[in-house]
Order: C-alpha cells, then structure tokens, then sequence
C-alpha cells in the first residue's frame, strides 16, 4: 500500500543515534570515569550517585542541545590545561601567581575577570546590534555570552581544584558562599538565556536580559575589590554534605529563570508602550512579537517554577538531616517560600483567569524583586541559619 | 480559585512578617525594641511566634480545605476530558476550534482517512473515529492527557503535605494549653522544680528540642522552646554522652564536631552505640537524634579571686564549675558570682609580624572564662578573663574584659606580665598601693625629715602623698584633676596640678622602685631602671587609674581548668515528615506533568464536495493556548499536502 511505503519515509524523519551522539556518550563517560579515578576517594556513595546522574543528565542535555556539547568540549579543555599547570608548576600555592597561563587565562580569578568583562561586552552588543540592525553584531554578542558563560564554568572547575590546593581542609565545590553562588547565578542565566534565544530566535530579548547578569556582575566585582569575598573559605560543618550540589544548582536555575523572565516582560512593556504610541515603532518591530514574548515569560517561569519547587523540597530533606527539621521558618527557607507562592499564584492567574500581557509581565518584573530579596536581602537584613556569605 | 490566590498571598504576607519581626525572643528584649505598648499589641496579635499562632494555622487549614473543594469540584470534569475524544465534535464547532484550516483534495476519503489515522499515530496520538451516515468522518486525536494528571498530582500534594505538617505542629499542645493542662516554663530551674504541667509524656505525637549532655553524662529528657518558655519532654530512652570532639581549621572555625552516644531503652536487649555528626544523625524508630550544637558541660575551674582593694596579696581560692552560681562575701558587700562559660581556644587574625615569622594567619589566645558579679541588687557586671598573656607591641598582658550590658562590647583592661610572665607584681605593687601604713613606712624611710623643714611640714608632706595615692586609687589620674578643679580656685590650678601630679607620680615611684629592690631587679634607688621594668610601670598606673570603672574590686584569674564539653543534641519526632516527603515526591511529579506534557487534541474531517473532491477540515487545540499549536497544525497540514502530491 502506498500508505505505507509513505510512512516508512516519516519513519526515517524521527531521530536516531547518529555518529556524532555515540561519540558524544563516549566521551562523557571517559570523563566522569577519569573524575571517578582522579577523585573517587574523596566521594561519598551519593556523590558517586550524583556523578553518574550528571554524566546521564549531560549526554541527555548534549543531544537535546547539541551546542552544549561543544561547550562542554570547551570548558573540559581549558580546565583540565589549568591543573596541568598547576600541577607541573613545582610551587602549587603561587602557579595562580607566577605561571602566565594561570595568572592571565584560567585561575579562577582571571576567568572570572574574563567572565565579567564578556558579559558586560555582550549587554553592550546586544543593544548595539539593536541599534543598527546588523545581524553580525547580533552574533557577535551571542558568541560573547557563550564565551563568558565557557569562563564561567572554567573558574568554577578550576576553583574547585584551587579550594584543595590551598588547605586540602578547605576543599569543597564552588557552590557554597554568596562569592561563588553568584558566579553559578551568572553562567546559568546565561545558558538558559542561550537555550532560549537559539530556540526561538529573540535574539532582540538579549541586551534585556544581560542587564540583569551585567548588574550582577557589578556585584560580584564590588564584592571582590571592595570585601575580598573572593578568597576560599572553609564550609561550617552543616554546607559538608553532598546535598549541597544538588541543592544549590537547583534552587539557581529557578532564580536563572525567573531573572530571564522579568526582563522579558520588561522588554514587554517597552515595547507595547512603543506600539501603543506609534503602531509601526521601529524599536517594537525589531522586537519579537508581544505574543511572543508573552509566551516565553510563560515558559521561563514554569521552568523556574518546576526547578524551584524541586530545589525547596531538596533543601527540606537536607534541612531535616542537618538541622533536625525539613521546616524551621528560618528567613531564607521562608522567603523561597514567598517566592514559590508568588509564582504558584502567577501561575494560577495565568490559567484559569486567562490573564496575558501587561499585568503579568509587571508582575513578572515584581517576582524578580521578591527573588532578589529572597536571594540577597535575606543575607543583607535578616539573620538565621542559612548564614553563609554574610554582607 | 480567587481564593487560592489570596490565600497564597496571605500566606505569603504573614510569612513575611515573620521573617522581618525576630521570632521566639524573650518578651523582655522586645519590650525593648518596641516599648511595652507595641509589644503588647504584637504580641497578642501573635506576631512573636507567627509560625505557631493561631491564625496562621487557620490560615493553613483554609488553603487545605479550598484545595479540597477545588481538587472535587474540578476532579470530576478532568477526569472526564483526561478520556474524551470528543469526536462527536461537528463540523461547525470543529471550524471555531483556535487554529483550524480547510483544503481540497482530489484523493478519496479512505485514503486520507488511512494517511491521517497513521500520520497523527506516527506523531504520537490516540485516535478515534466518527463515521456519519453521509460518508464524512472525524478522526479525532489526542495525546499527552498525562498533564490533567499533573493538575491532581500537584493539588492532591498540597493536601497531602498541609495534613503532614499540621501533624507535626503544635495543635495539640495548643489545644491542652487551652484548657489549662498545659503551662510552658519560662524559668531557668532546675529539673525537680519544673512543675508538672510543663511536663509532656509520651502521648505527644510530635516534637523537637534540644538537650546538652556534658561528657560522661546521660538525659532522657529534652527541652522543647515553646512560646515565651520551653516544656520538658520526657524520653521513653536515655542518651549518654560519651565522648565529645570537635576539630577546627587553622582559621579557628569549626570543622567538624561529632559525640559517640549510647542509646539505651527498656526494649533494647543492647545498647545502640553510635558516633552522630553534623549531617549524619542516629535513626531510632521513629526519632531521629541529629548533632546540632556543642557548648561547655560544666568545665572544672580553679580560680583566685585578687580583692582588689587589699592591702596584702590575699587571694582566695573558689573550685568551682561552669554553669555554678558562687556566693562571694567581701568587705565591700556580697556578691553572686555566675560562671557562664569556657572557651577553650580564642583564635583571631595573627599580626603581620607573626604572621611572617610563623607563617600562620591566625593566632591562638588561649583560654577564657566569661562570667557575671551581681551585688545584692540584681545590678551585674560581666567579664571575659584570659587564662594566659597575650603580646601586644612586644609586651605580654593578660587582658580582662567588662561590660554592664550585652548590647556592649567588652571594654578591656591590660595587665601587664612581669618579666616571669605572671601577675604576680602586678598585685604585690597594687596591694602596696591599698596599704597606707606600708606605704607610710616607706616614705618615711626613704626620705627623713632634713634639717631645714619643720616637723608639721613634714608631717604634711606625707600625708599628701598619703591623700593624693589614696584619691589616685579610688578614681585614677582624672581623680586628682577633679580634686584639683573642685577644690582650688582657678587662678592657682594650674600650678597645684601640676605639683599634685608630680608628687603623685614620686610616690608611685617610690613604691615602685621598692618593689623592684624586694625582687632584686635593682640594688638602689639610684640604679637606672631596666627599659622593660620602665614600660611595665607605666602599663601597670594605666590598669590601675582605670580600676575604678572595673565594677566590684575583684579579679578573677584561672589557676587551672579540666574541660568539659556538651554535646548539643536535637531529637525529633515527627510523624508528619514521610507524609510530606511523599507530597512533595507527588508535588515535583505533577509540576512536571503540567509543565511539560501538553494536552493536545486534533480533529481531521473529512467529507465529499459536489466535484468528487475531498474537503479536508484540520483544527487543533492545546488547553495551554501555546503558539506551538498552531505551527503544529501547520506542519501536519504539510504533511497531509504532501501525501496528496505524491499521489
Ligand atoms: C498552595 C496551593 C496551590 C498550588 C501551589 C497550586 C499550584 C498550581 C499550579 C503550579 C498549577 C499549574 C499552572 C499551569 O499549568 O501553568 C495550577 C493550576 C490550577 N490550579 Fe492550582 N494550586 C494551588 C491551589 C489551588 C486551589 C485551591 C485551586 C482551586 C480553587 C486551584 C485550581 C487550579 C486550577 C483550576 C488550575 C488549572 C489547571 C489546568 O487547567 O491545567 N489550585 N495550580
């Protein structure tokens, strides 16, 4: 039957494993095994778990978004060239300091200069390639933010390593103090920014969107120059847990998107002002379409929404095994609380009310200030046991 | 559904105000941060302990109960569309579905009823089939009707986890504080004092406090903060501590502390022995013992307490223990002496010096004990005594903090070490200065009257140095300034000052250089001063010109300690907690339901036209209203137009 032979040609359309797939496999598992070899001994059996779930989770994301791949291969090389350095630089504690591969590339400090200036470069770009319309420019602020994002995840890969070399005591991943969560707060917004931007081509959203990372790079710079809250500290015994690495990932996806939300329904709200002046503005025409934008901020707040929801639960069943109780209103948990319910509420609006556009990308833009309190200010004004990274 | 929102704004409302007004402080400290009237209005607004007040839990029990009535009211219909078709659709309502499009086709029915069956399949839906009598037909399709599951996963979690937690809360304890079973303690008493109604057995379903056992100890009771007091709660097994550790970093922070716990219980036929750390708590049916805090367990001291206002070096001894209230009776009133706690490292940032020569960047000062004198009237100084000297610009002190209130910081005084690095002449020249006949003795030996003063000059003379060493002990050098101000007129002030000061510090001198003779550091009188012995008598006039503002003239040193720690230990009961664990594993399920399974339905119908042609109805709908839906239909479309050219 001729139905059938034309099926068997839909059939060919659906995806399978190509070469570069297997390869792809392959070499994540290479490089979770030789993590495993190199730093088996200092994992516990959930750490070993939440080895395995990575390299799972990263051969799913690669095929899923092949452009991560090449990140990956990226990030992997010029790490593991920064502990070749620091390995065969004969003074482990000064290599940063003295060999020029380290000093001005990718100790952990010089790659998260890079990071700073790339992303600061991209918020420039991105609003320039508005300006003039040129397509280069456009690419050109992408390439920027791939870039700050690749350095971003260097120095934190790299820190890891350098938290050892300082006091094998002190070793830990870089996701403990207020210094390093917002170095993971600025590659994930990049990333999920980047996720979206290739997906549905809004590459207009983008200077949005870094000003958002840019401000937070202003932070990180402040609190580097200004309070040295750059140097590696210790954990207090409660942060010594493997649940940490997956907690703390979780809960800045959810703060990631959320960010990439609010921008965009400020980006809204420029451009149906603009369209409500003058219904051919030219800004508004090279925005994306308000249906657009509207949908996107939908899209980033369900994932937000669903990775915060996972991060609350996660931090519950550390809380219960580090402080003796999954709940103990202390103000952090409290305020992710506040943040979930304002959300859930978004959400419910949304669906059943129907409500699109003006109010709820206000809204989104108001969620973004109760995050940052929840993120920042809890840290700045309220005290409890969530202490790490005091201002 | 308008009151889902406001109740999660409530929540978040109250939520806040939680966190922006401290909770569970004692009433007395905010009194002082809002006065007695606001504290009153808070307080019986039950803004203190929001988390446990009454409203917020009416508030709790709200959102479960119209999550339960939506979760029925909605349930039904969900269910309903989860397995509808909805192939009875007609044409009409299939051309007013959001996304619809109509072409021609010169293929039969059957053949686009066959190619739509396999193409929608192929994409991953369900079909059905509607035939009418006329020859048309509905394929209708549908997939992903997973995410009405999301929608009763998620709302169903809320329950589940609302009911968990209201068994973990305080409700019934409230509930026999109500009615007058109940009464929290608010006093620090002993055990044998707390009364009956503070006690809770094991009838309490759920509970978590905490308890300190000092090393070598046991307990099987646990203290668990209720409103403005605590409630003691009675274990049905004891705990011993058996050894407490705690390792720092080179910063002195905490690394790690873990206690060895011996768990015994009339059903155990063994003990449970097992080492608790922080993260690593000890399961026992259903509690849960977890390291939470370490503190002093009563630390064995032996002190001497240096009146300081006596003539001879007199010290009495005290053994005694941290956590002890000692009576102390002087000559200058009685005093309650409460020994608070012992630390036994002190570390802080080391100098750059050291910090070169040694190459460690911090420094260890050592041993402390802080504790409080309270005279009779209930006023109490508090102080914070080192064990061992510090340096300071290459001189060693034994530094000795008080304070009146704990929003202070300590004020320090610096004693100086002698050259043995003891205090011992420090006190031998402090006593020597309280002692007017010694003193007396002294001056008169050292300088006899000379033939050309008259005798009641003389004797004036001494009493001056007498007068003005006795003013210089009890108010220091301001001391003499205000005598001077006070008594002489302002025309000679400056020139009685000056005398005043000058002959104060000769007397200081002149006992001092007795001292140094008693301990041989000098022959005569006339013998330069060695530098060291020359800065420690201006270090030692500076402690004790500022004796004064020391509180009650008496200092506590450590003679010796035997450390003994407490283990900080939290133990739960918490039937609640699996129930909310499964909520939640239901919660994040049905998040990802709704997110990310969309509910599609695609009608295709089909029916003959006048020409012998086909007319091809396609509509989607996605209950989401996404702008994918419509690319999708789109690309069906395409693809159904594309069979029909290769035909
Ligand atoms: C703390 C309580 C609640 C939370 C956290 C919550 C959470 C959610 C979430 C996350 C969604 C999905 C929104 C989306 O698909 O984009 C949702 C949908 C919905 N909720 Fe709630 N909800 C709560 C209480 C309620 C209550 C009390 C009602 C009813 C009065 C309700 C009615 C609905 C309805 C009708 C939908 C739309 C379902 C659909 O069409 O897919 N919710 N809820």
């Amino acid at each position: 039957m001729q139905t059938n032979t034309y099926m068997d040609d839909l059939q060919e359309e659906k995806k399978s494993f190509s070469l570069r797939d297997i390869a792809w496999a392959i070499f994540v598992i290479l490089g979770s095994f030789y993590a495993w070899i190199q730093y088996g001994q200092l994992m516990d059996t959930f750490e070993i778990g939440i080895l395995i779930g990575s390299a799972i989770g990263l051969i799913w994301l690669g095929r899923f978004w092949p452009s991560l791949q090449s990140l990956t291969l990226w990030v992997t090389g010029l790490t593991l060239l920064a502990l070749w350095t620091y390995q065969n630089h004969g003074n482990v504690i000064t290599a940063n300091e003295q060999a020029f591969f380290l000093k001005f590339l990718v100790s952990s400090q010089s790659a998260f200069m890079w990071m700073s200036a790339l992303f600061v470069l991209a918020t420039l770009t991105y609003f320039f390639a508005l300006y003039n319309k040129s397509e280069f420019t456009g690419k050109t602020a992408t390439t920027f933010v791939w870039a700050g994002v690749m350095f971003g995840l260097v120095g934190m890969m790299v820190r890891w390593r350098e938290s050892y070399i300082i006091n094998f005591d002190y070793g830990h991943i870089p996701v403990s103090s207020l210094y390093e969560v917002f170095v993971l707060f600025i590659v994930l917004t990049g990333l999920i920014y980047l996720f979206y931007e290739q997906k549905y081509k809004t590459r207009a959203l983008g200077g949005f969107v870094m000003l958002v990372i840019s401000a937070a790079v202003a932070f990180l710079l402040w609190y580097t120059f200004d309070r040295g809250a750059h140097v590696i500290q210790p954990l207090v015994p409660a942060l010594k847990s493997y649940w940490m690495k997956i907690h703390v990932p979780a809960n800045f996806i959810g703060y990631g998107a959320f960010s990439i939300a609010a921008m965009i329904g400020v980006a809204y709200l420029l451009t149906d002002k603009m369209l409500k002046r003058n219904p051919d503005s030219a800004f508004a025409s090279k925005m994306p379409s308000l249906e657009t934008m509207d949908d996107l901020m939908y899209k980033t707040i369900s994932l937000g929404f669903a990775f915060f929801t996972i991060a609350t639960v996660l931090g519950a069943m550390w809380a219960a095994e580090a402080w003796g109780g999954y709940w103990s209103w202390d103000p952090k948990e409290t305020w992710a609380l506040i943040v979930w319910l304002n959300y859930a509420a978004w959400l419910h609006i949304r669906m059943s009310k129907g409500w699109r556009g003006t109010p709820m990308a206000w809204w989104a833009f108001i969620g973004l200030l109760i995050t940052t309190f929840a993120f920042l200010g809890v840290n700045m004004f309220l005290s409890g046991l969530h202490s790490y990274g005091e201002l | 559904m308008n009151l889902a929102v406001t109740l999660l704004v409530m929540l978040s409302i109250a939520s806040v105000i939680g966190t922006v007004l401290q909770q569970n402080q004692t009433y007395q400290d905010y009194i002082i941060k809002f006065g007695p009237f606001w504290s009153q209005v808070f307080n019986s607004l039950g803004l203190f302990h929001v988390y446990g007040s009454a409203w917020f839990v009416i508030v709790l029990l709200f959102l479960l109960l119209s999550t339960s009535v939506c979760v029925t009211r909605n349930g039904p219909g969900f269910l309903k569309d989860m397995k509808q078709f909805s192939e009875n659709l007609s044409l009409n309502a299939i051309k007013h579905q959001p996304n619809q499009q109509t072409i021609t086709s010169n293929l039969d029915i059957e053949a686009h009823k066959q190619n739509s069956i396999a193409l929608l399949k192929h994409h991953g839906y369900k079909t059905k089939l509607r035939q009418y009598e006329d020859g048309s037909l509905t394929v209708a399709a549908m997939k992903g009707s997973w995410n009405r599951l999301g929608y009763f996963f998620t709302h169903i979690s809320i329950i589940i986890i609302c009911v968990g937690a209201l068994l973990d809360s305080n409700l019934l304890l409230k509930y026999r504080e109500l009615t007058g079973h109940l009464k929290p303690e608010t006093r620090s008493v002993s055990l044998d004092q707390v009364p009956p109604e503070s006690w809770l057995g094991s009838d309490n379903l759920s509970f978590r406090g905490t308890v300190n056992i000092p090393e070598g100890q046991k307990s099987d009771v646990l203290f668990l903060p209720y409103e403005n007091g605590y409630l003691v709660q009675k274990l049905p097994f004891t705990i011993e501590n058996k050894n407490f550790r705690i390792e720092y970093y080179d910063t002195g922070m905490p690394k790690s502390f873990e206690s060895d716990l011996v768990l015994t219980a009339p059903d155990l036929d063994k003990p449970i022995e097992k080492t608790i750390s922080v993260n690593h708590p000890l399961y026992y049916k259903n509690y849960a013992i977890y390291q939470s805090s370490f503190g002093d367990g009563g630390t064995k001291l032996n002190l001497k307490v240096y009146p300081l206002l006596s003539p001879i070096v007199n010290p009495l001894t005290l053994d005694s223990a941290v956590n002890k209230t000692e009576p102390l009776k002087t000559p200058v009133g009685k005093f309650r002496v409460e020994l608070n706690d012992f630390k036994m490292h002190n570390i802080v940032p080391a100098s750059e010096e050291e910090h070169k020569a040694t190459g460690r960047k911090m420094h260890n000062n050592g041993p402390t004990i802080i504790f409080k004198v309270r005279n009779e009237q209930g006023k109490a100084w508090e102080y914070e005594n080192y064990m061992i000297p510090s340096k300071q610009d290459d001189r060693w002190f034994f530094m000795t903090g008080m304070r009146t209130s704990n929003a202070e910081p300590f004020r320090y005084l610096f004693i100086p070490a002698d050259a043995d690095r003891k205090k011992d002449r420090f006190f031998k020249f402090l006593a020597l200065l309280n002692n007017p006949l010694e003193s007396a003795k002294i001056f008169a030996e050292k300088f006899p009257k000379t033939d050309q003063m008259s005798e009641k000059t003389y004797q004036l003379q001494l009493k001056l140095l007498q007068q003005l060493l006795t003013l210089f002990r009890q108010k220091g050098f301001n001391g003499i300034s205000d005598f001077v101000e006070k008594n002489v007129p302002e025309a000679d002030r400056k020139k009685v000052s000056d005398y005043y000061f000058g002959q104060t510090s000769f007397a200081l001198q002149t006992l001092y250089l007795t001292v140094l003779e008693q301990e041989g550091r000098i022959k005569s009188d006339n013998e330069d001063i060695p530098p060291f012995d020359k800065t420690w008598f201006e270090d030692a006039l500076n402690v004790v010109s500022n004796l004064s503002q020391y509180g009650p003239p008496m200092y506590f040193s450590i003679e010796s300690f035997k450390e003994i720690q407490a283990t900080g230990v939290q133990i739960t009961k918490s039937p609640g907690k699996d129930v909310v664990y499964f909520g939640s594993a239901l919660l994040i399920i049905g998040v990802f339901f709704l997110f990310y399974v969309r509910q599609r339905r695609v009608w295709i119908h089909l029916r003959k036209t006048d020409k012998d042609a086909t007319e091809l109805t396609i509509a989607s709908k996605d209950n989401r209203n996404l702008p994918e839906t419509k690319q999708e239909m789109q690309g069906l479309l395409e693809q159904i137009k594309h069979f029909d050219n290769k035909k």
